[in-house]
Protein backbone atom coordinates (compact mmCIF):
# COMPACT_ATOMS: atom_id res chain seq x y z
CA UNK A 1 0.00 0.00 0.00
CA UNK A 2 2.69 2.14 0.76
CA UNK A 3 4.03 2.18 -2.33
CA UNK A 4 1.80 4.22 -3.98
CA UNK A 5 0.29 7.59 -2.91
CA UNK A 6 -3.21 7.93 -5.01
CA UNK A 7 -5.49 5.38 -7.53
CA UNK A 8 -6.54 7.35 -10.37
CA UNK A 9 -9.48 6.21 -12.42
CA UNK A 10 -10.77 7.17 -15.81
CA UNK A 11 -13.95 6.18 -17.47
CA UNK A 12 -16.95 7.02 -19.31
CA UNK A 13 -19.69 5.14 -21.25
CA UNK A 14 -20.59 1.88 -18.91
CA UNK A 15 -18.26 2.96 -16.26
CA UNK A 16 -20.32 3.95 -13.71
CA UNK A 17 -21.51 0.29 -13.00
CA UNK A 18 -18.22 -0.29 -12.81
CA UNK A 19 -16.98 1.90 -10.51
CA UNK A 20 -19.93 1.61 -8.28
CA UNK A 21 -19.55 -2.02 -7.50
CA UNK A 22 -15.43 -1.39 -7.15
CA UNK A 23 -16.39 0.88 -4.52
CA UNK A 24 -18.91 -1.36 -2.83
CA UNK A 25 -16.60 -4.36 -2.60
CA UNK A 26 -13.25 -2.43 -1.79
CA UNK A 27 -12.25 -3.12 2.43
CA UNK A 28 -13.06 -0.68 4.09
CA UNK A 29 -9.51 0.03 5.23
CA UNK A 30 -8.38 0.83 1.97
CA UNK A 31 -6.38 3.72 2.83
CA UNK A 32 -5.06 4.96 -1.25
CA UNK A 33 -7.07 8.10 -1.84
CA UNK A 34 -9.08 7.50 -5.28
CA UNK A 35 -9.80 10.08 -7.88
CA UNK A 36 -12.11 9.57 -10.27
CA UNK A 37 -12.53 11.09 -13.13
CA UNK A 38 -16.34 10.14 -15.26
CA UNK A 39 -17.43 11.49 -18.08
CA UNK A 40 -21.05 12.43 -17.85
CA UNK A 41 -23.78 13.05 -20.00
CA UNK A 42 -24.42 16.14 -20.48
CA UNK A 43 -28.22 16.55 -18.74
CA UNK A 44 -27.14 14.43 -16.03
CA UNK A 45 -25.07 16.64 -13.57
CA UNK A 46 -25.74 16.31 -10.96
CA UNK A 47 -26.95 12.75 -8.19
CA UNK A 48 -23.83 10.98 -9.45
CA UNK A 49 -21.60 11.70 -6.48
CA UNK A 50 -25.15 10.91 -3.94
CA UNK A 51 -25.78 7.47 -6.13
CA UNK A 52 -21.90 6.49 -5.25
CA UNK A 53 -22.53 6.82 -2.01
CA UNK A 54 -25.26 5.03 -1.48
CA UNK A 55 -23.36 1.56 -1.93
CA UNK A 56 -19.75 3.35 -1.31
CA UNK A 57 -17.39 1.77 1.59
CA UNK A 58 -15.97 4.88 1.70
CA UNK A 59 -16.72 8.73 1.60
CA UNK A 60 -17.32 9.70 -2.25
CA UNK A 61 -16.46 13.76 -2.67
CA UNK A 62 -17.04 16.65 -5.47
CA UNK A 63 -13.88 18.31 -4.18
CA UNK A 64 -13.96 22.21 -4.03
CA UNK A 65 -10.93 24.00 -5.69
CA UNK A 66 -7.83 23.72 -3.84
CA UNK A 67 -9.22 20.67 -1.23
CA UNK A 68 -6.43 18.83 0.59
CA UNK A 69 -6.57 14.98 -0.72
CA UNK A 70 -7.13 12.69 2.06
CA UNK A 71 -6.48 9.09 2.84
CA UNK A 72 -9.39 6.82 2.39
CA UNK A 73 -11.22 8.91 0.47
CA UNK A 74 -12.64 9.03 -2.78
CA UNK A 75 -12.97 12.94 -5.15
CA UNK A 76 -14.98 12.83 -8.12
CA UNK A 77 -14.10 15.28 -11.07
CA UNK A 78 -17.55 17.26 -10.54
CA UNK A 79 -19.65 18.04 -13.98
CA UNK A 80 -18.23 20.52 -16.25
CA UNK A 81 -14.73 21.21 -14.49
CA UNK A 82 -11.85 19.60 -15.54
CA UNK A 83 -9.96 18.20 -12.29
CA UNK A 84 -6.30 18.12 -11.54
CA UNK A 85 -4.00 16.98 -9.46
CA UNK A 86 -0.98 20.04 -8.14
CA UNK A 87 2.53 18.97 -6.69
CA UNK A 88 1.28 20.06 -3.18
CA UNK A 89 -1.52 17.38 -2.55
CA UNK A 90 -4.52 19.54 -3.37
CA UNK A 91 -6.69 19.58 -6.30
CA UNK A 92 -7.35 22.70 -8.53
CA UNK A 93 -10.22 23.13 -11.07
CA UNK A 94 -10.64 24.94 -14.18
CA UNK A 95 -13.57 25.00 -16.72
CA UNK A 96 -11.14 25.86 -19.53
CA UNK A 97 -12.25 24.52 -22.88
CA UNK A 98 -13.36 20.88 -23.05
CA UNK A 99 -10.32 18.54 -24.20
CA UNK A 100 -11.52 15.34 -26.34
CA UNK A 101 -15.16 17.37 -26.06
CA UNK A 102 -15.09 16.64 -22.83
CA UNK A 103 -15.37 18.39 -19.51
CA UNK A 104 -14.05 16.80 -17.07
CA UNK A 105 -11.27 15.36 -19.34
CA UNK A 106 -9.80 12.23 -18.47
CA UNK A 107 -6.19 13.27 -19.74
CA UNK A 108 -5.87 16.29 -17.67
CA UNK A 109 -6.50 14.48 -14.36
CA UNK A 110 -4.61 11.55 -15.08
CA UNK A 111 -1.86 13.73 -16.79
CA UNK A 112 -1.48 16.24 -14.12
CA UNK A 113 -1.42 12.82 -11.23
CA UNK A 114 1.44 11.36 -13.69
CA UNK A 115 3.73 14.46 -12.96
CA UNK A 116 2.47 14.75 -9.56
CA UNK A 117 2.84 11.69 -8.35
CA UNK A 118 5.45 9.96 -10.62
CA UNK A 119 6.27 6.45 -9.57
CA UNK A 120 4.02 6.89 -6.88
CA UNK A 121 0.51 6.43 -9.37
CA UNK A 122 -1.76 3.73 -9.84
CA UNK A 123 -3.64 4.78 -13.28
CA UNK A 124 -6.72 2.52 -14.35
CA UNK A 125 -8.24 3.14 -17.55
CA UNK A 126 -12.15 1.49 -17.66
CA UNK A 127 -14.85 1.02 -20.06
CA UNK A 128 -15.86 4.47 -22.22
CA UNK A 129 -16.88 5.33 -25.84
CA UNK A 130 -13.81 8.23 -26.22
CA UNK A 131 -10.35 7.68 -26.48
CA UNK A 132 -9.88 10.43 -23.91
CA UNK A 133 -7.56 8.86 -21.09
CA UNK A 134 -5.79 7.22 -23.29
CA UNK A 135 -2.72 9.73 -23.08
CA UNK A 136 -3.02 10.14 -19.70
CA UNK A 137 -2.75 6.61 -18.73
CA UNK A 138 0.43 6.26 -21.15
CA UNK A 139 2.00 9.47 -18.91
CA UNK A 140 1.23 7.52 -16.04
CA UNK A 141 3.72 4.38 -17.64
CA UNK A 142 6.17 7.52 -18.66
CA UNK A 143 6.75 8.43 -15.57
CA UNK A 144 7.44 4.75 -13.74
CA UNK A 145 3.70 4.58 -12.29
CA UNK A 146 1.66 1.16 -12.41
CA UNK A 147 -1.33 0.96 -15.12
CA UNK A 148 -4.42 -1.29 -15.58
CA UNK A 149 -6.49 -1.35 -18.57
CA UNK A 150 -10.11 -2.84 -18.34
CA UNK A 151 -9.78 -5.93 -20.74
CA UNK A 152 -11.95 -4.58 -23.76
CA UNK A 153 -13.74 -7.98 -24.17
CA UNK A 154 -15.29 -7.01 -20.85
CA UNK A 155 -16.27 -3.62 -21.62
CA UNK A 156 -19.40 -2.33 -22.56
CA UNK A 157 -17.78 -0.23 -24.67
CA UNK A 158 -13.89 -0.99 -25.20
CA UNK A 159 -12.98 2.33 -27.36
CA UNK A 160 -11.27 3.93 -24.29
CA UNK A 161 -9.32 0.71 -22.86
CA UNK A 162 -8.83 -0.18 -26.63
CA UNK A 163 -6.93 3.54 -27.35
CA UNK A 164 -4.99 3.10 -24.10
CA UNK A 165 -3.04 -0.12 -25.46
CA UNK A 166 -2.95 1.17 -29.08
CA UNK A 167 -0.83 3.72 -27.75
CA UNK A 168 0.97 2.24 -24.21
CA UNK A 169 1.75 -1.18 -22.62
CA UNK A 170 -0.13 -1.18 -19.14
CA UNK A 171 1.07 -3.43 -16.64
CA UNK A 172 -1.91 -5.28 -16.40
CA UNK A 173 -5.01 -6.09 -18.38
CA UNK A 174 -7.83 -7.30 -16.25
CA UNK A 175 -11.80 -7.64 -15.62
CA UNK A 176 -13.41 -5.09 -13.28
CA UNK A 177 -13.24 -7.87 -10.43
CA UNK A 178 -9.96 -8.79 -11.07
CA UNK A 179 -9.15 -5.05 -10.65
CA UNK A 180 -10.87 -4.97 -7.10
CA UNK A 181 -9.93 -7.93 -6.31
CA UNK A 182 -5.65 -6.43 -7.27
CA UNK A 183 -6.78 -3.10 -5.33
CA UNK A 184 -7.95 -5.45 -1.94
CA UNK A 185 -4.60 -7.12 -2.13
CA UNK A 186 -2.36 -3.99 -2.42
CA UNK B 1 14.07 26.07 -18.72
CA UNK B 2 11.33 24.55 -17.29
CA UNK B 3 7.25 25.77 -16.82
CA UNK B 4 8.36 27.67 -13.75
CA UNK B 5 11.75 29.13 -14.88
CA UNK B 6 10.11 30.53 -17.79
CA UNK B 7 7.16 32.39 -15.59
CA UNK B 8 9.26 33.86 -13.57
CA UNK B 9 11.67 35.17 -16.50
CA UNK B 10 8.31 36.53 -18.36
CA UNK B 11 7.45 38.45 -14.52
CA UNK B 12 10.86 39.97 -14.68
CA UNK B 13 11.23 40.12 -18.31
CA UNK B 14 7.62 41.30 -19.23
CA UNK B 15 6.10 42.34 -15.77
CA UNK B 16 3.42 39.73 -16.24
CA UNK B 17 2.88 37.91 -13.72
CA UNK B 18 1.54 34.08 -13.66
CA UNK B 19 4.14 32.89 -10.74
CA UNK B 20 1.00 32.27 -8.34
CA UNK B 21 -1.27 30.69 -10.73
CA UNK B 22 -2.43 26.95 -9.93
CA UNK B 23 0.68 25.35 -11.28
CA UNK B 24 -0.77 22.51 -12.90
CA UNK B 25 -3.42 23.61 -15.23
CA UNK B 26 -0.77 27.00 -16.46
CA UNK B 27 2.13 24.60 -17.27
CA UNK B 28 -0.56 22.26 -19.28
CA UNK B 29 -1.63 25.30 -20.83
CA UNK B 30 2.43 26.96 -21.86
CA UNK B 31 3.37 23.09 -22.67
CA UNK B 32 0.34 22.74 -25.65
CA UNK B 33 1.46 25.93 -26.77
CA UNK B 34 5.25 24.98 -27.47
CA UNK B 35 4.29 21.94 -28.49
CA UNK B 36 1.66 23.43 -31.33
CA UNK B 37 4.47 25.84 -32.38
CA UNK B 38 7.20 23.35 -32.34
CA UNK B 39 9.35 25.64 -29.93
CA UNK B 40 11.12 24.96 -26.55
CA UNK B 41 10.62 27.31 -23.76
CA UNK B 42 13.71 30.03 -24.64
CA UNK B 43 12.17 30.57 -27.93
CA UNK B 44 8.98 31.42 -26.65
CA UNK B 45 10.37 33.71 -24.37
CA UNK B 46 12.09 35.57 -27.56
CA UNK B 47 9.12 35.89 -28.96
CA UNK B 48 7.20 37.32 -26.32
CA UNK B 49 9.61 40.00 -25.65
CA UNK B 50 10.49 40.99 -29.25
CA UNK B 51 6.33 41.20 -30.56
CA UNK B 52 3.82 42.97 -28.58
CA UNK B 53 1.13 41.16 -30.65
CA UNK B 54 2.36 38.02 -30.14
CA UNK B 55 2.49 38.85 -26.53
CA UNK B 56 -1.51 39.64 -26.19
CA UNK B 57 -2.33 36.44 -27.94
CA UNK B 58 0.27 34.63 -25.38
CA UNK B 59 -1.54 36.31 -23.05
CA UNK B 60 -4.72 35.31 -24.34
CA UNK B 61 -4.26 31.44 -24.98
CA UNK B 62 -2.39 30.67 -21.71
CA UNK B 63 -6.02 32.46 -19.43
CA UNK B 64 -8.83 30.96 -19.86
CA UNK B 65 -11.87 32.61 -21.13
CA UNK B 66 -14.29 29.87 -21.09
CA UNK B 67 -18.14 31.21 -19.85
CA UNK B 68 -21.61 30.37 -20.77
CA UNK B 69 -24.88 32.27 -21.19
CA UNK B 70 -26.58 30.87 -17.25
CA UNK B 71 -23.94 28.49 -16.41
CA UNK B 72 -25.40 26.18 -14.11
CA UNK B 73 -28.84 27.48 -14.12
CA UNK B 74 -30.23 25.85 -10.89
CA UNK B 75 -27.64 29.01 -9.36
CA UNK B 76 -29.48 31.43 -11.36
CA UNK B 77 -32.80 30.73 -10.34
CA UNK B 78 -31.89 30.33 -6.29
CA UNK B 79 -29.78 33.67 -7.14
CA UNK B 80 -32.95 35.07 -8.52
CA UNK B 81 -35.03 33.62 -5.56
CA UNK B 82 -33.29 34.72 -2.28
CA UNK B 83 -30.62 37.34 -3.48
CA UNK B 84 -32.22 39.22 -6.05
CA UNK B 85 -35.38 39.65 -3.24
CA UNK B 86 -32.93 40.99 -0.91
CA UNK B 87 -30.97 43.97 -2.60
CA UNK B 88 -31.80 47.21 -1.02
CA UNK B 89 -34.96 48.91 -1.96
CA UNK B 90 -33.10 52.37 -2.74
CA UNK B 91 -29.92 53.82 -4.44
CA UNK B 92 -28.14 52.26 -7.29
CA UNK B 93 -26.76 48.76 -7.04
CA UNK B 94 -23.46 48.02 -7.87
CA UNK B 95 -22.12 45.04 -9.78
CA UNK B 96 -18.90 44.05 -10.57
CA UNK B 97 -18.13 40.98 -12.61
CA UNK B 98 -14.30 40.27 -11.81
CA UNK B 99 -12.98 38.14 -14.70
CA UNK B 100 -15.82 38.48 -16.93
CA UNK B 101 -14.43 37.38 -20.47
CA UNK B 102 -17.00 37.80 -23.33
CA UNK B 103 -19.67 39.10 -20.78
CA UNK B 104 -22.17 35.86 -21.00
CA UNK B 105 -22.12 36.03 -17.14
CA UNK B 106 -23.02 40.12 -17.14
CA UNK B 107 -25.61 39.85 -19.44
CA UNK B 108 -27.38 36.74 -17.59
CA UNK B 109 -27.13 39.03 -14.59
CA UNK B 110 -29.07 41.97 -16.57
CA UNK B 111 -31.49 39.17 -17.89
CA UNK B 112 -32.67 39.25 -14.41
CA UNK B 113 -32.40 41.99 -12.77
CA UNK B 114 -34.64 43.17 -15.85
CA UNK B 115 -37.06 40.11 -14.82
CA UNK B 116 -36.69 41.43 -11.46
CA UNK B 117 -37.68 45.17 -12.37
CA UNK B 118 -34.46 46.03 -10.97
CA UNK B 119 -32.76 46.82 -14.00
CA UNK B 120 -33.41 50.59 -13.98
CA UNK B 121 -31.64 51.08 -11.24
CA UNK B 122 -28.08 49.08 -11.18
CA UNK B 123 -24.78 49.74 -12.64
CA UNK B 124 -22.62 47.02 -14.00
CA UNK B 125 -18.62 46.66 -14.52
CA UNK B 126 -16.86 43.77 -16.49
CA UNK B 127 -13.36 43.46 -15.77
CA UNK B 128 -10.75 41.33 -17.51
CA UNK B 129 -7.14 41.45 -18.39
CA UNK B 130 -7.83 40.25 -22.15
CA UNK B 131 -8.78 43.37 -24.50
CA UNK B 132 -9.92 40.96 -27.14
CA UNK B 133 -12.79 39.44 -24.96
CA UNK B 134 -13.83 42.95 -23.80
CA UNK B 135 -14.06 44.32 -27.05
CA UNK B 136 -16.54 41.13 -27.67
CA UNK B 137 -18.72 41.76 -24.35
CA UNK B 138 -19.00 45.16 -25.55
CA UNK B 139 -20.79 44.35 -28.80
CA UNK B 140 -22.78 40.94 -26.86
CA UNK B 141 -22.17 39.04 -30.01
CA UNK B 142 -21.87 35.38 -30.43
CA UNK B 143 -22.37 32.32 -32.69
CA UNK B 144 -25.55 30.80 -32.51
CA UNK B 145 -25.29 27.04 -33.53
CA UNK B 146 -22.08 26.58 -31.42
CA UNK B 147 -23.56 27.93 -28.37
CA UNK B 148 -27.33 26.45 -28.71
CA UNK B 149 -26.98 25.40 -25.05
CA UNK B 150 -27.04 28.66 -24.01
CA UNK B 151 -30.93 28.70 -25.10
CA UNK B 152 -31.57 25.54 -23.08
CA UNK B 153 -30.04 26.98 -19.82
CA UNK B 154 -32.17 30.00 -20.29
CA UNK B 155 -35.41 28.40 -20.59
CA UNK B 156 -34.24 26.75 -17.90
CA UNK B 157 -33.77 29.33 -15.57
CA UNK B 158 -37.04 31.13 -17.34
CA UNK B 159 -38.98 28.15 -16.18
CA UNK B 160 -37.31 27.75 -12.82
CA UNK B 161 -38.18 31.33 -12.29
CA UNK B 162 -41.94 31.54 -13.67
CA UNK B 163 -41.23 34.15 -16.30
CA UNK B 164 -43.08 33.83 -19.92
CA UNK B 165 -39.66 36.04 -21.35
CA UNK B 166 -38.88 34.21 -24.68
CA UNK B 167 -35.14 34.22 -26.03
CA UNK B 168 -35.78 36.53 -28.75
CA UNK B 169 -37.26 39.11 -25.97
CA UNK B 170 -33.18 39.40 -25.25
CA UNK B 171 -31.18 38.12 -28.22
CA UNK B 172 -32.21 39.00 -32.04
CA UNK B 173 -31.22 36.19 -33.41
CA UNK B 174 -30.18 35.30 -37.25
CA UNK B 175 -29.76 31.97 -38.51
CA UNK B 176 -28.35 32.83 -42.01
CA UNK B 177 -25.11 34.88 -40.16
CA UNK B 178 -25.26 32.20 -37.37
CA UNK B 179 -25.31 34.79 -34.42
CA UNK B 180 -27.40 35.85 -31.49
CA UNK B 181 -26.62 39.36 -30.82
CA UNK B 182 -27.74 41.20 -27.26
CA UNK B 183 -30.24 43.79 -27.64
CA UNK B 184 -28.93 47.12 -27.32
CA UNK B 185 -31.10 48.16 -23.95
CA UNK B 186 -29.46 45.36 -22.40
CA UNK B 187 -25.81 46.02 -23.86
CA UNK B 188 -25.96 49.90 -23.47
CA UNK B 189 -25.61 49.40 -19.46
CA UNK B 190 -22.35 47.83 -18.89
CA UNK B 191 -19.27 49.75 -18.67
CA UNK B 192 -16.14 46.88 -19.45
CA UNK B 193 -12.83 47.70 -18.75
CA UNK B 194 -9.31 45.81 -18.62
CA UNK B 195 -7.48 44.95 -15.11
CA UNK B 196 -4.56 43.00 -14.56
CA UNK B 197 -5.81 41.53 -10.78
CA UNK B 198 -2.08 40.54 -10.31
CA UNK B 199 -1.25 44.31 -10.14
CA UNK B 200 -3.80 46.68 -10.66
CA UNK B 201 -6.26 48.28 -8.34
CA UNK B 202 -9.67 48.38 -9.96
CA UNK B 203 -10.22 50.60 -12.49
CA UNK B 204 -13.55 52.22 -11.28
CA UNK B 205 -14.37 54.44 -8.57
CA UNK B 206 -17.70 52.92 -6.81
CA UNK B 207 -17.99 50.78 -3.96
CA UNK B 208 -19.69 47.52 -5.02
CA UNK B 209 -22.62 45.40 -3.35
CA UNK B 210 -22.63 42.33 -5.05
CA UNK B 211 -19.33 41.05 -7.35
CA UNK B 212 -19.38 38.02 -9.09
CA UNK B 213 -16.27 36.26 -9.09
CA UNK B 214 -16.99 32.91 -10.52
CA UNK B 215 -14.55 30.47 -11.75
CA UNK B 216 -11.67 33.21 -11.19
CA UNK B 217 -9.88 32.25 -8.25
CA UNK B 218 -9.63 28.52 -8.97
CA UNK B 219 -6.32 29.68 -11.33
CA UNK B 220 -4.79 30.88 -8.86
CA UNK B 221 -3.06 29.77 -5.53
CA UNK B 222 -3.30 30.94 -1.74
CA UNK B 223 -0.87 33.83 -2.07
CA UNK B 224 -2.88 35.10 -5.51
CA UNK B 225 -6.02 34.19 -3.65
CA UNK B 226 -5.57 36.26 -0.25
CA UNK B 227 -4.75 39.58 -2.66
CA UNK B 228 -7.72 39.31 -4.70
CA UNK B 229 -9.73 38.74 -1.50
CA UNK B 230 -8.25 41.73 -0.14
CA UNK B 231 -8.82 44.04 -3.10
CA UNK B 232 -12.21 42.95 -3.11
CA UNK B 233 -12.63 43.60 0.65
CA UNK B 234 -11.68 47.13 -0.32
CA UNK B 235 -13.72 47.69 -2.86
CA UNK B 236 -17.24 46.76 -1.33
CA UNK B 237 -19.92 47.89 0.82
CA UNK B 238 -19.63 46.08 4.41
CA UNK B 239 -22.54 43.48 3.90
CA UNK B 240 -21.36 42.94 0.29
CA UNK B 241 -21.79 39.72 -1.71
CA UNK B 242 -20.02 37.79 -2.80
CA UNK B 243 -20.81 34.66 -5.71
CA UNK B 244 -18.51 32.19 -6.62
CA UNK B 245 -18.37 29.56 -8.99
CA UNK B 246 -20.35 26.24 -7.48
CA UNK B 247 -16.88 24.78 -6.55
CA UNK B 248 -15.48 26.95 -4.96
CA UNK B 249 -15.37 28.14 -0.96
CA UNK B 250 -13.70 31.38 0.29
CA UNK B 251 -10.40 31.56 0.84
CA UNK B 252 -9.37 30.01 4.43
CA UNK B 253 -8.19 33.51 5.40
CA UNK B 254 -11.30 35.29 4.72
CA UNK B 255 -13.51 32.28 5.32
CA UNK B 256 -14.30 33.61 8.96
CA UNK B 257 -15.68 36.91 7.94
CA UNK B 258 -18.11 35.41 5.35
CA UNK B 259 -21.46 32.92 5.58
CA UNK B 260 -22.62 31.31 3.46
CA UNK B 261 -26.22 31.78 2.28
CA UNK B 262 -27.48 28.77 -0.57
CA UNK B 263 -25.37 29.85 -3.66
CA UNK B 264 -24.03 33.15 -2.47
CA UNK B 265 -21.66 34.88 0.01
CA UNK B 266 -22.71 37.25 2.70
CA UNK B 267 -19.87 39.40 4.43
CA UNK B 268 -21.11 39.23 8.05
Amino acid sequence: MSDYKAVVIGGSAGSFAVVLKMLSQLRADFELPIIICMHRLKHIRSGLVESLNVKSQKEVIEPFDKQRIEQGKVYLAPSNYHMFIEFDGTISLSVEDMNNQSRPSIDYTLSSAAVAYREKCLGIILTGANKDGAKGLKDIADKKGFTIVQDPKTADVPTMPKAALEIMKPDLILTPDQITDYLNKL
Amino acid sequence: MDAKEFLVALKVKTGYDFCDYSEQSISRRLLKICEEQNIQFEQLLDKVIADSLYMARFVEDITVNTTELFRDPIVWISLYKTLYQRLRTTGIITFWHIGCSVGLETYSNLILLKERGLIDRVRVFGTDLNPRVLNVARKGLYAYKFNSHFKNNFEEVMSGIGSKSKFEDYFDVDEVKDTMAVKPFLTEIPKYMQQNLVMEKCPFPYKVDVVFVRNVLIYFNDVLQTKIMQMIDSKTYDKAVLILGKQEMIPTKYSGQYEQVGYYHKRM
